[in-house]
């Protein structure tokens, strides 16, 4: 990151608010522009692909789940990286994640994750990225 | 007709005996039975028209023939001759012949002889009387092989049947009835009465008191002793017959056993059980890990403000390490509900066995004795080994548990079987052509029925409160279903339990996760070799190269030479003889960057959390430790 004066920015899609404010917290500590979404129809709406590098999405959400995030954030934005969250699926066996994976997230974590782990992530998917 | 009176008008009496005769005559002639009289020299004095008719012929041509003559020497002198003789000796004779002639086949005949005797009381003649009875016989023949169908039917048919008296008393059972009922003699059933084999001789009277208004009547299940002494439950259908006044005839009952039926039944009900509990625990879970990572981002910004020297460090590591072992408890519960994604890769079960029975081998009393029988040794399944090694590790566990004081014998069986096989006895749709059949049989205390019902349900335990989280078999459960296997169980109390695991075998080869380019070494620090080899299964696979030590030199040196030193340590908190301290010595150097993994049991001692605090444990994993676990933990590390 060293080096870029450009803020970054990440948008959260989590609809329980406790822990998207955590990762809010987290984030703009490390220097990062947060956006946040509550739900997946949300994010889709108010998605803006100029000032947005990464997503960080939950899988099981209402109005939206995590997967259709993924599908049309990548095809409005085909660079975005994308990191799904989840903490076991309550609808059938936990394949969220796989699929998550299969529709191209680039690092897939199960809660509770830590928050260090998280961001050594990020770090690395958006300095790869900007050389 | 015949009439060979003479009958004159005038004359009243001889008038009165002439109309007698023509009377007696007409009767005589028009009877159905061939009438004849015969004297003692078998010759025929007299016979009526029937008799002429059959033999196409007239009267004159019969009268004074003999028997010889119209009926053949042999048939005479075989058939005829004793039955007459018997007749002048003053028998009533009845018996049945048949002939066959040309113009009208095989006839039957019934044939009596009654003697004739004259006012002297000599016996000088006979009347024969004969019958065809050929169409009776016909149909005696066609109902005797009706009822032969019948008995036939009856005797095979795998449904129990009986017949008996309105007050119970058995006249007729049929085999299946005894074979349900374990009875080697119908005698000894008939004898008895149904009612002493109900369970409840109450519902016996109801039954009857139902069927008195002569309807077929289906009863449902009850429950029945066997002349063995079991209790079965049948399916009862029955149905009384009354006599023509009204009153109980007889009553023929039907008895299903619905055993399997019964067993399929209440495996479903467990199933779904299992289903809504999963459900609902894994809902639970996945809200709970919302939480957990809340909990767990905060500590990590406030263990980031706080400075290192301060005393508040600590209580937030302990924070921490609170949220890991609920982590892990909200891990099992996923595993249990099958909502936790695996990594799965073919592993070879015998491996796995191998390394767990290796694994308990080292801690069982000797006065239990663990005997393994292998049929084959290279057979795959798809499988987290870690999860498998669980499986196995509980189930033997378990089995150590229960012959704690007495001691006893373990028998593990592994054998191959045809999936079409697990199909008729599961009743249970295949995914594969071949399963593994691992079998775990104890000599232990057993379980009540009671208990075997609920042995897989989450927070289900034996032991004493606080002791375990109860969590065991169902995790197992969990673990078997979600490889699309099958775990069975049966006992019996202060003989043993046996455990059967079905397992579909592995015949496509996986893409297994791609090989890093430069192998990473992995330095396992382990108290017991043989977990750490359960993770190497599963890691060589990835691509990493594994390497062991248990030895404080050892490591000493392997440390000591930037060639020789790992890319990663994982320790594990049981290795004995490279304790925290040694290791902490070890990275005293500062030279030394390598990362390390930490692996513990839920509950940290004092040295473990000294470790967790002193900066070097990159990730600490608490077991049970999953290979998708160890693999992201890896990663993060490297």
């Amino acid at each position: 990151m060293e080096g870029k004066s450009e803020i970054q920015g990440i948008l959260i899609v989590e609809d329980e608010k406790d822990l998207r404010e955590m990762l809010k917290v987290s984030l703009t500590r490390k220097r990062f522009n947060v956006f946040e979404a509550e739900n997946g129809k949300d994010a889709i709406t108010h998605f803006k692909p100029a000032v947005t590098d990464l997503v960080i999405t939950d899988l099981i959400m209402p109005e939206e789940d995590g997967l259709k995030v993924i599908m049309k954030l990548r095809e409005m934005k085909p660079s975005i990286k994308i990191i799904a969250i989840s903490g076991g699926g309550k609808a059938g066996p936990g394949s969220y994640l796989s699929l998550a994976k299969a529709l191209g997230a680039d690092v897939i974590l199960s809660k509770p994750f830590s928050v260090n782990d998280m961001i050594s992530h990020i770090e690395e998917l958006l300095f790869v990225e900007q050389g | 007709m015949e009439n060979d009176g003479i009958i004159t008008g005038n004359d009243g009496y001889l008038n009165f005996l002439s109309k007698e005769k023509f009377f007696s005559d007409h009767i005589l002639n028009n009877s159905r039975s061939m009438l004849s009289i015969i004297n003692r020299n078998y010759i025929y004095e007299k016979v009526n028209t029937t008799f002429c008719n059959a033999h196409r012929g007239f009267a004159n041509s019969i009268i004074g023939k003999s028997l010889g003559d119209v009926w053949g020497n042999d048939v005479f002198n075989n058939n005829i001759k004793q039955n007459l003789d018997r007749c002048f000796s003053g028998a009533v004779v009845r018996y049945e012949a048949s002939f066959t002639t040309p113009q009208s086949g095989k006839r039957y005949f019934e044939v009596i002889f009654r003697p004739f005797p004259v006012e002297s009381g000599e016996i000088t003649h006979l009347l024969a009387e004969t019958f065809d009875i050929t169409d009776l016989k016909l149909s005696e023949k066609i109902a005797i092989e009706k009822e032969e169908e019948f008995r036939k039917f009856e005797t095979n048919l795998p449904i129990g049947f009986l017949r008996c008296n309105p007050d119970g008393r058995i006249i007729h059972a049929n085999k299946a009835f005894m074979m349900i009922m374990d009875s080697r003699d119908e005698n000894q059933l008939c004898f008895s009465n149904l009612r002493d084999y109900y369970v409840d001789e109450g519902i016996f009277d109801i039954h009857l008191e139902q069927l008195s208004d002569s309807k077929p009547k289906v009863f449902g299940r009850i429950q029945l002793k066997t002349c063995s002494g079991n209790v079965i439950v049948c399916r009862v259908s029955a149905y009384m017959s009354l006599t023509q006044s009204g009153k109980p005839s007889y009553v023929d009952f039907s008895f299903e056993d619905s055993s399997r039926e019964l067993m399929l039944e209440s495996r479903l009900l467990q199933a779904q059980k299992l289903e809504t509990i999963g459900a609902l625990a894994g809902g639970i879970a996945h809200d709970f890990n919302n939480i957990l990572a809340t909990i767990s981002g905060y500590s990590e910004l406030l263990q980031e403000d706080l400075p290192n020297s301060s005393p508040s460090t600590e209580k937030v590591r302990k924070i921490m390490i609170a949220v890991s072992k609920a982590r892990s408890l909200t891990n099992q519960i996923l595993t249990f509900s099958r909502q936790l994604e695996q990594e799965k890769v073919n592993v070879n079960i015998y491996d796995v066995l191998k390394e767990t029975i290796g694994f308990v081998r080292s801690v069982v009393p000797s006065n239990i004795s663990i005997k393994s029988f292998f049929r084959k040794k290279d057979t795959s399944v798809y499988a987290d080994p870690t999860q498998l090694f669980r499986v196995f590790l509980n189930l033997l566990t378990n089995a150590i548990q229960s012959m704690d004081e007495k001691g006893g014998t373990i028998s593990i069986r592994l054998s191959v079987i045809k999936g079409q096989s697990v199909q008729n006895e599961l009743n249970k749709n295949i995914v594969a052509d071949e399963y593994v059949l691992v079998t775990f049989k104890d000599t232990g205390t057993g379980m009540d029925p009671s208990l075997l019902r609920r042995i897989f349900e989450p927070f289900f335990t034996t032991r004493d409160v606080g002791k375990g989280s109860g969590l065991g078999l169902s995790v197992v459960h969990g673990i078997i279903s979600e490889m699309g296997g099958e775990i069975m169980v049966s006992s019996e109390k202060n003989i043993g339990s046996v455990f059967y695991i079905y397992l579909p075998v592995s015949t496509e080869f996986k893409e297994i996760s791609k090989i890093p380019d430069k192998k990473k070494t992995i330095l396992f620090i382990t108290g017991n070799k043989h977990e750490s080899r359960i993770l190497s299964l599963a890691l060589e696979s990835s691509g990493y190269e594994l390497i062991e030590s248990s030895d404080k030199d050892q490591l000493v040196k392997l440390m000591s030479d930037i060639k020789s030193r790992p890319d990663l340590i994982v320790y594990m908190s049981d290795a004995e003889r490279i304790k925290t301290d040694d290791l902490l010595g070890i990275y005293s150097d500062s030279e030394i960057k390598t990362p390390c993994i930490l692996i513990t049991d839920s509950n940290l001692d004092s040295m473990e959390e000294k470790l967790v605090n002193s900066g070097i444990i990159k990730q600490h994993l608490i077991k049970p430790v999953s290979l998708k676990e160890i693999k992201n933990a890896i990663q993060l590390s490297i």
